[in-house]
């Protein structure tokens, strides 16, 4: 399937933003290490490399509104369905688990990678009962 | 007036919103015997996993509620609504989780359970739903 001119700025978008990302973090895994940072600095610099990935969730919100193609919008719909649903279940299980003391606690953003896991999970659907598959993401 | 009130959801909705009644129901029956006999028994590893994900069900029911709801619903209003409001919630979800993911990776904030994520999805899909009643009123002034 041929890329869209809407995906294709898309991916533009994830590019920059991923090496944002990679440069937020290093900074910022840096500057913890070498005890740089301290009190207000901290939470800013912490907060640093969520922005970035903020970032890909409202370009993946932009793309959705520009995307003429409807039924590749209807896939990529599709398939954040899956992968919120998926991460919310993971979210809830883990969630008991570590409230019935079982197991330890996880950093958030972990989160975040479930639900691109289980966005993975609804391209492998669209791919099953629909025969489609989308270009980005 | 609630004849009239229930007359405005579509089928779709209706059985939506019974089933997640059904389900929340489920979830507070079952919820308090088992933080209740987990505090109060020394239990097993194998049963103490098995009362979490017991725990944890009614609330997977209530998100495959959601997908058979968007699946059923045949008004493409109403659907594009719902998923524009699921979409809003999941994204502003991701991002309160990324960021509060970092702050505990720095050590900044204390870790919390995981069952905290799909309660912010919910409160935002609430704000979400709100927006748009905002906007309305501002229109009308």
């Amino acid at each position: 399937m041929p890329w869209t001119p809407a995906a294709k700025r898309y991916n533009v978008r994830l590019i920059l933003l991923t090496l944002l990302y990679g440069v937020f973090l290093t900074s910022a895994v840096y500057g913890f290490k070498h005890h740089l940072v301290g009190g207000a600095v901290a939470w800013v610099v912490a907060t640093l490399p969520a922005l970035p990935l903020i970032g890909v969730f409202a370009a993946m919100g932009r793309y959705l509104v520009e995307e003429q193609d409807e039924y590749v919008r209807m896939l990529l719909v599709r398939q954040m369905l899956w992968g919120m649903g998926f991460a919310l279940s993971c979210a809830t299980v883990w969630g008991f688990l570590e409230g019935f003391d079982l197991i330890r606690h996880i950093d958030g953003y972990w989160i975040v990678a479930a639900w691109y896991f289980g966005q993975g999970i609804g391209a492998c659907v669209n791919r099953v009962t629909l025969g489609a598959r989308v270009a980005c993401s | 007036m609630i004849a009239a009130k229930q007359s405005d959801y579509t089928p779709a909705q209706r059985a939506h919103i019974r089933r997640t009644l059904w389900l929340l129901l489920a979830y507070v029956i079952v919820l308090p015997p088992l933080v209740w006999y987990q505090a109060h028994h020394h239990v097993s590893h194998g049963v103490s996993v098995a009362m979490a994900i017991v725990a944890s069900l009614p609330l997977l029911g209530i998100f495959a509620s959601w997908g058979r709801y968007l699946s059923d619903e045949r008004d493409e209003y109403h659907q594009a609504v719902t998923l524009r409001r699921n979409a809003i919630a999941t994204n502003a979800t991701m991002g309160a989780a990324v960021v509060w993911g970092f702050l505990q990776a720095f050590e900044v904030m204390p870790l919390i359970e995981a069952y905290w994520i799909p309660f912010v999805w919910v409160v935002a899909q609430g704000i979400s739903s709100c927006i748009p009643f905002c906007f309305r009123g501002r229109r009308g002034a």
